[in-house]
């Protein structure tokens, strides 16, 4: 009566859901790389360390119940006695093990899934969508770029090359003519699977595009006022920075220019690791910068970016001076960045229109800033500002992405 | 590897369906396809139907699936069976024979209660695997269209499914249509003077098809977009009988496959890890209530104070709450040592509140009812579309509260469909709360 079928699928009819699924967890890595970038362990690391991120599994939501005290569950006691207000547990019994009876699943329990990258890795998820902007041909040396280039198609080809487009396109023209010949009916039930002929790959070939020589300019406070929270992150985002630079570039130099009332040219290592201690005179550093690119980098063949990181608490006569180097440093810089570290951002965050504040344009919408004297370098800076002059501001680890997207995302910037 | 070839199957299956036809049950003819492992799970991401539209949900319902089954946490179901004309029914090659033959008898449980119970009147069985396929097709299409593609698709789906147990739980009742509604206010408005309903509001009725009403009456849905709501909401209505009869199913089936099995007279080889199976499948898990132990056991002891015919009866008629409502008695709530418990917010720790004796087995039972099958899903109906064309929605609060993360994510999802400003109104602590 019954019937038995050896069932010889040749599809894994989950596969293009699990892929998505997939996707969809990556997709949510990358969201909480963003969080976990200004985490102290990672800065001053080597590209071998492995960062775990942890990410939070796809929730599904429902309406579901809570847990106040109506919401009683039941269960069997087997064969233990049971006493009225007797204390079970801490966690509903149903939660703890994170898998319902199926089909009307209400689980509640977070699924976690603790995913590990290495620093490259992360480099890769970050910095993708970013570019160093506008790097002028200049003569001399050069900063090799290697790029692929799509350029034309083939028949043969490997698989994550198959040209969607080009195949769909194929399958069309086929279907069309079997339509005509009376082969097919399109609107039976019937589907009009690909065939292999269909098949088009992009045919791809290596370029090697040369760049302009690039310099960049690193440029951070470390005087007294920079207190372990400004300083962090002040070299978060300078290892951001740093690792962007390798990430995207083969070859560029750095310059690393730490300050307080006088400055100094030091070392990668030092960079990242000084301690901090006395006034601020930022326009020792911005000279010392000048000087050094008078010297080594002269700006008819070095592409020159400077960064310059601080929290803004300059002695008041060295404004001036700071923006005239500035305007000097912008006249020969592709790009110079002001980013200003300052904790009373954060809570004033939500009282800025984002836009505003990390495109450069005048502090207008910031009411808490309005009242306060002008006086000081970041609202001075302002007549500075356009599309090679920029200023950020960092209350929290988080607003550093925002910046890092508002430096270099350009129109691609989320 | 195995120990059974296609001839035992054919043997053991002519032998079930003897004696079933002896106890009076009354099935579709049942297709069973034998696959593998990696299929069972696939078959199980999709609640077993071999023509489901895809969506990323089912993707992760296979990983969870296999990674619990990696673990060791769960094994893979014995059976898995859908209601249709021919029920489909999936033998897993890796099995014994002594599991397939269990899971044949229990399948001709189910099939059984499917054409049988009252509940499962609707559901369309010779036509719902053509229903669910030209759906897939459907949906394939619009991911495949240039136009839409599949992060449109997804959107529609992901809110769909947020609410997709929003839609009416009686099944067998046929809804008044609007229309309908409007002729009996007439009457009544002829009949009692004073009587002055508002014939203009929207729904005339508390509306329960939330999946339904949002399809048919928001202002920015696209028609592709209103089909893919529908499709949601006629799958829902496709379970809906199975998640009212959880227990009942399982319970029924359970009886049966251990009434054919003993009468069977399998060889000892068989019959002792048939035993061990049946009472695997049985067994009460602590803390919590296994719907195959409840109705197993609620069906024995109607089948003993009563007799099978009772059963067979009872199998059509009732619902999980009705059924647990009518049949459950103190005797039965000591044996199973029920018992009903809640976190406490003071304490921080979970605590008893009653257990199964004289003075609480009522309310224990009570408990039990409102945690069973969809009871545990709160209700949600459209209220009103107000002039301003604002959808406004309203939880039935029985006593528990909703999970506020959750509620306001599905809000989202709601407000996404609708395209318009949505109210909700729920109770929180006691105190009227609205998004």
């Amino acid at each position: 009566m019954s019937v038995f079928r050896k069932h010889k699928s040749i599809v894994d009819r989950a596969s293009s859901d699990r892929l998505r699924h997939k996707k969809k967890i990556d997709k949510a890595i990358k969201d909480s790389i963003k969080d976990v970038i200004a985490e102290e362990s990672i800065i001053g690391q080597n590209g071998k360390k492995k960062i775990r991120v942890p990410v939070r599994g796809l929730k599904e939501y429902r309406f579901i119940y809570g847990n106040n005290d109506q919401n009683k569950s039941v269960g069997s006691g087997g064969d233990h006695p049971l006493k009225r207000g007797q204390k079970i547990g801490k966690q509903r019994a149903g939660e703890a093990q994170g898998q319902g009876t199926g089909k009307a699943s209400d689980q509640k329990g977070d699924e976690y899934y603790d995913v590990e990258v290495s620093l490259e890795e992360l480099a890769e998820y970050l910095f993708n969508d970013l570019e160093l902007p506008d790097l002028e041909k200049k003569q001399f040396r050069f900063v090799s770029h290697e790029t692929i280039k799509r350029k034309g198609y083939r028949f043969k080809g490997i698989r994550p090359r198959l040209s969607k487009k080009e195949t769909l396109k194929r399958k069309i023209r086929r279907q069309k003519k079997a339509e005509k010949l009376g082969s097919f009916d399109p609107e039976g039930d019937e589907r009009f699977p690909f065939h292999k002929d269909d098949l088009k790959y992009h045919h791809i070939k290596p370029k090697i595009k040369e760049n302009s020589s690039a310099v960049i300019f690193f440029l951070m406070d470390v005087s007294g006022s920079m207190s372990q929270d400004r300083k962090f992150l002040a070299r978060s985002f300078f290892f951001l920075l740093y690792q962007f630079l390798n990430h995207k570039y083969d070859q560029v130099e750095v310059v690393f220019i730490s300050h307080s009332t006088y400055a100094d040219r030091v070392p990668e290592e030092k960079f990242f690791n000084v301690g901090t201690n006395g006034g601020t005179m930022i326009s020792t550093s911005l000279d010392l910068e000048l000087d050094v690119i008078t010297k080594e980098f002269h700006p008819n063949a070095w592409n020159i970016y400077t960064f310059y990181c601080g929290d803004g608490e300059n002695w008041s006569s060295d404004n001036e001076k700071c923006l005239d180097l500035f305007k000097e440093i912008k006249e020969v810089s592709q790009l110079t960045a002001y980013c200003e570290i300052n904790e009373h951002y954060s809570g004033l965050a939500d009282e800025i229109d984002k836009d505003d504040v990390f495109h450069g344009t005048p502090w207008g919408t910031f009411s808490a800033w309005k009242n306060e004297e002008m006086d000081n370098l970041w609202s001075k800076l302002n007549p500075l500002c356009d599309s090679k002059f920029k200023k950020v501001m960092i209350g929290e680890a988080s607003h550093i992405w925002r910046a890092f997207h508002a430096l270099f995302g350009g129109n691609k910037s989320t | 590897m195995s120990d059974w070839t296609e001839k035992d199957l054919l043997h053991w299956d002519e032998k079930i369906n003897r004696i079933a036809e002896d106890l009076g049950l009354d099935w579709y003819p049942i297709d069973y396809e034998i696959i593998d492992y990696q299929e069972m799970l696939g078959a199980m991401a999709y609640v077993g139907l071999p023509t489901h539209y895809r969506h990323w949900s089912y993707g992760k319902e296979y990983e969870r699936t296999h990674t619990l089954y990696n673990m060791g946490q769960t094994g893979l179901p014995y059976e898995m069976i859908i209601n249709s004309n021919p029920s489909i029914a999936y033998l897993m090659r890796e099995n014994a024979l002594y599991i397939h033959i269990l899971t044949m008898a229990h399948c001709v449980g189910h099939s059984d209660f499917f054409k049988q119970n009252r509940m499962f009147a609707d559901t369309n069985p010779n036509h719902i695997i053509d229903s669910f396929k030209s759906s897939a097709k459907y949906v394939r299409k619009l991911i495949e269209d240039p136009s839409i593609g599949i992060e449109k698709v997804e959107h529609i789906l992901d809110a769909a499914h947020a609410i997709k147990y929003q839609v009416p739980r009686t099944p067998g009742i046929q809804l008044k249509s609007q229309e309908e509604i409007l002729q009996i206010e007439k009457l009544k408005m002829q009949a009692d003077p004073n009587y002055e309903p508002d014939l203009e509001r929207v729904p005339l009725r508390p509306e329960y098809n939330v999946l339904k009403f949002i399809a048919e009456n928001s202002k920015t849905l696209k028609e592709w977009e209103r089909n893919l709501i529908l499709i949601v909401e006629e799958s829902s209505q496709y379970f809906i009988p199975q998640a009212l009869t959880k227990v009942m199913n399982e319970g029924w089936a359970c009886t049966i496959h251990h009434k054919i099995v003993n009468e069977l007279n399998l060889p000892d080889s068989l019959h002792l890890p048939f035993i061990k199976l049946h009472n695997q499948v049985i067994r009460p898990h602590l803390g919590q209530v296994n719907p195959y132990h409840l109705g197993y056991k609620l069906f024995e002891k109607i089948i003993e104070d009563t007799s099978f015919e009772e059963a067979l009866t009872i199998r059509e008629v009732h619902n999980d709450m009705t059924f647990l409502r009518c049949y459950i008695d103190e005797e039965f709530m000591r044996d199973m040592n029920y018992f009903s418990y809640s976190f406490k917010k003071d304490k921080k720790s979970i605590t008893i509140d009653d257990i199964a004796d004289e003075s609480g087995w009522e309310s224990v039972r009570d408990d039990l009812i409102t945690n069973t099958g969809l009871n545990r899903i709160p209700i949600v109906y459209v209220d009103e579309v107000g002039k301003d064309n604002t959808l406004s929605l309203v939880h039935e609060h029985d006593g528990r509260d909703l999970d506020l993360r959750y509620a306001e994510k599905v809000y989202n999802y709601i407000a996404s469909l609708w395209g318009d400003n949505v109210n909700f109104v729920s109770l929180i602590e006691n105190e009227r709360w609205e998004f």
